[in-house]
């Protein structure tokens, strides 16, 4: 409360009355004041200490961790809608249209498999078996409102100061805040945190937009796709196809080349061939051109025309619903990177980063899914984000391990690796440098309901020249994932053959596999 | 239009109250039963009120806020009872806007920001 005049402001910024001005003169602060042009703040006149874009897996821990320090933070998560309108609340992709209702659709695919083979272990039922898509739609989306609402809470709790708002940088440690009544904001920070991921591309052919769903759409929709055609190959689509067909309904792929592109290809194939021995059916080597509808509805009726990739031929098809699942952007091209110089690659729009995860610009920093190199996953952006916190505001100097990063993918027949691919342990080590052994194994649990005694498939791939060093590991099974974590931290710690071979197995499961001499 | 409060004592005069509230915001409050003197046999309860009755004044117009007495604390430790069983409640305190996923849980009643985040937010 100021108790004289005058009341002297510089550069916008308040000195305060006579008093407070001369004491401001007599430290000097008042000549650094003048001295600045608008580039340089001054410390203590930013709003925040950091500003975060993005309230996804790495945004929230990041924000997380600095609010732990003492830090004054601000996450603004915004959600573009998408063309069919859908949105959702504060999270992220993994949360709200990722790896949650992801595994969650898997998990009641399996479990219409489980009923199925229960009959064979004695369970006795005469209603025929059928599956609602609203009624697990709802208890999924049920459950992400929870852990939406959780996020609130937690940061709250933390007082970190979080905004629906869509962040855009408008200058020098300015970022305008846009909600979504078109109402604005600007803030300042000593530090920025770019964390805004990706979200689907679209094909770029007529009627995509109007009448194709990504996985955006999906996990909310209120009404079963029906007959469906999923266009990709990625673990988006793949999965998505997977867990489809396994609620019994029609599912079709259609691959423009390889499937999982960056994934260990025989592991790829496999994975391939069981979901088309399981139902699904493949349209290999084409690409949509044109998507129309015949007929209204939820879901209504939509035609597909489609070339080969040769050109030589033009093929149709009728579907209820059309999935893209052709790969995801970026979102880096809208939030005027420009204005304040952060270098992106213009082809890919992803930002390449130190391993300090700091931009070209000092002062901005970048994790998770935009970042160019990296892999694109959640446990992945967290990590990156808590250890970057630490270093900026708790005197730390540990760097994110990005190597030997485990992964699953939750196809029907699951699949759990670490480390590297065939082909990659082929091409850095050569022929002659690497042993790879492998087993097909037919879990205990799939002998009485006679399910497939042929797919499931371990391998790992060791160095000769290092002590016969495991340096990857693929399995083709249940609960690969649960398989892959406890492996993951026994690669890091330099895991061999011979330690494998020493490790006494635990039977019956799957994973003693591993441990049979019978791994040829 | 303002808030308006009513009250219930048991289950079925909770899904009363909230049926007869159809179309409009409801809040929820539970606490253990309260005795002839006034006072409830849940201690966090008994700290709670006050604070969710300071923030009453933030709710939505129109809205309702039920306070709920769920019982003795015998019935309150039963498994199986119907708040249990039916609105998957885990404690009490709980204060909850009704029919979403939106809720504070024992210690979180406390914090008079977290109330007036569930009364005013989306």
């Amino acid at each position: 409360m100021e108790t004289s005049v005058p009341i002297v402001f510089v550069q916008r910024k308040q000195i305060g009355d006579y008093d407070k001005t001369l004491k401001a003169h007599k430290e000097g602060k008042i000549q650094k004041l003048l001295e600045t042009k608008g580039h340089d703040h001054v410390q203590d006149s930013y709003d925040y200490d950091l500003i975060v874009i993005g309230g996804g897996s790495g945004g929230l821990a990041a924000s997380k961790e600095a609010a732990k320090y003492g830090k004054k933070v601000l996450v603004l998560d915004y959600v573009t809608p998408t063309p069919q309108g859908t949105r959702w609340g504060l999270g992220g992709t993994c949360v709200n249209v990722g790896c949650i209702p992801k595994k969650l659709m898997h998990q009641a695919a399996l479990l219409g498999q489980a009923l199925q083979d229960s009959r064979k272990f004695g369970w006795q039922f005469e209603e025929k078996v059928k599956h609602s898509w609203e009624t697990m739609t709802e208890a999924v989306q049920n459950y992400i409102g929870s852990l939406n609402w959780g996020y609130r809470v937690s940061l709250r709790e933390k007082k970190v100061t979080y905004e629906n708002a869509f962040g855009e940088f408008v200058g020098p440690h300015t970022i305008k805040a846009t909600n979504n009544k078109g109402k604005e904001k600007f803030y300042t920070a000593e530090k920025f945190l770019i964390a805004t991921g990706e979200r689907p591309r679209y094909l770029g052919v007529p009627g995509d937009k109007e009448y194709c769903i990504s996985s955006d759409d999906l996990f909310s929709l209120p009404y079963c796709p029906g007959k469906t055609l999923v266009v990709g190959a990625s673990y988006v689509a793949l999965e998505c196809a997977g867990f489809l067909a396994g609620l019994g309904l029609d599912v079709t792929v259609m691959v423009r080349s390889i499937l999982l592109r960056g994934f260990d290809q025989e592991m790829a194939n496999k994975i391939g061939e069981h979901m088309e021995e399981h139902g699904v059916k493949f349209i290999r080597e084409f690409v949509p051109t044109k998507v129309e509808r015949i007929e209204e509805g939820t879901p209504g009726k939509l035609k597909v025309i489609a070339q080969s990739t040769d050109g030589r031929e033009i093929i149709e098809g009728e579907y209820n619903t059309v999935l893209l699942a052709v790969g995801r952007d970026a979102c880096t091209r809208t939030i005027g990177l420009d204005k304040v110089g952060v270098k992106i690659n213009e082809r890919s729009g992803k930002i390449p980063v130190s391993d300090e995860e700091q931009t070209n610009v000092p002062y901005i920093y970048a994790i998770g899914d935009v970042l160019e190199g990296k892999l694109e996953l959640t446990p992945v952006a967290i990590q990156a984000g808590r250890l970057l916190a630490r270093r900026l505001y708790a005197g730390a100097t540990l760097k994110c391990d990005y190597v030997n990063v485990p992964t699953t993918v939750f196809t029907p027949l699951e699949y759990g690796a670490c480390g590297f691919s065939e082909e990659t342990a082929l091409e850095k080590f050569g022929e002659e440098n690497i042993e790879v052994y492998h087993s097909y194994f037919w879990p205990l649990e799939w002998t009485v309901p006679s399910r497939d005694n042929n797919k499931c498939y371990a391998k790992i791939i060791c160095n000769i020249q290092d002590n016969e060093r495991v340096i990857g590991f693929h399995v083709l099974g249940p609960n690969a994932g649960e398989v892959t974590q406890g492996f993951s931290a026994a690669i890091k710690c330099g895991l061999t053959k011979a330690q494998l071979d020493n490790t006494i197995g635990i039977h019956p499961v799957c994973a003693e596999v591993y441990h049979k001499s019978n791994l040829i | 239009m303002g808030w308006e409060e009513k009250a219930a004592r048991g289950y079925s005069e909770f899904v009363q109250a909230a049926q007869q509230s159809r179309g409009r915001p409801v809040f929820a409050l539970f606490s253990g039963d309260k005795d002839a003197q006034g006072r409830s046999w849940c201690p966090d309860c008994v700290t709670a009120e006050p604070v969710v009755r300071s923030e009453l004044n933030s709710l939505p117009d129109g809205a309702v806020f039920i306070y709920c007495q769920v019982g003795d604390r015998a019935y309150w430790k039963d498994p199986n009872n119907e708040f249990r069983k039916n609105l998957k409640l885990t404690a009490v305190p709980t204060l909850l806007k009704y029919g979403t996923p939106q809720k504070l849980v024992e210690e979180e009643c406390l914090n008079r920001e977290l109330v007036h985040m569930l009364f005013t937010e989306d």
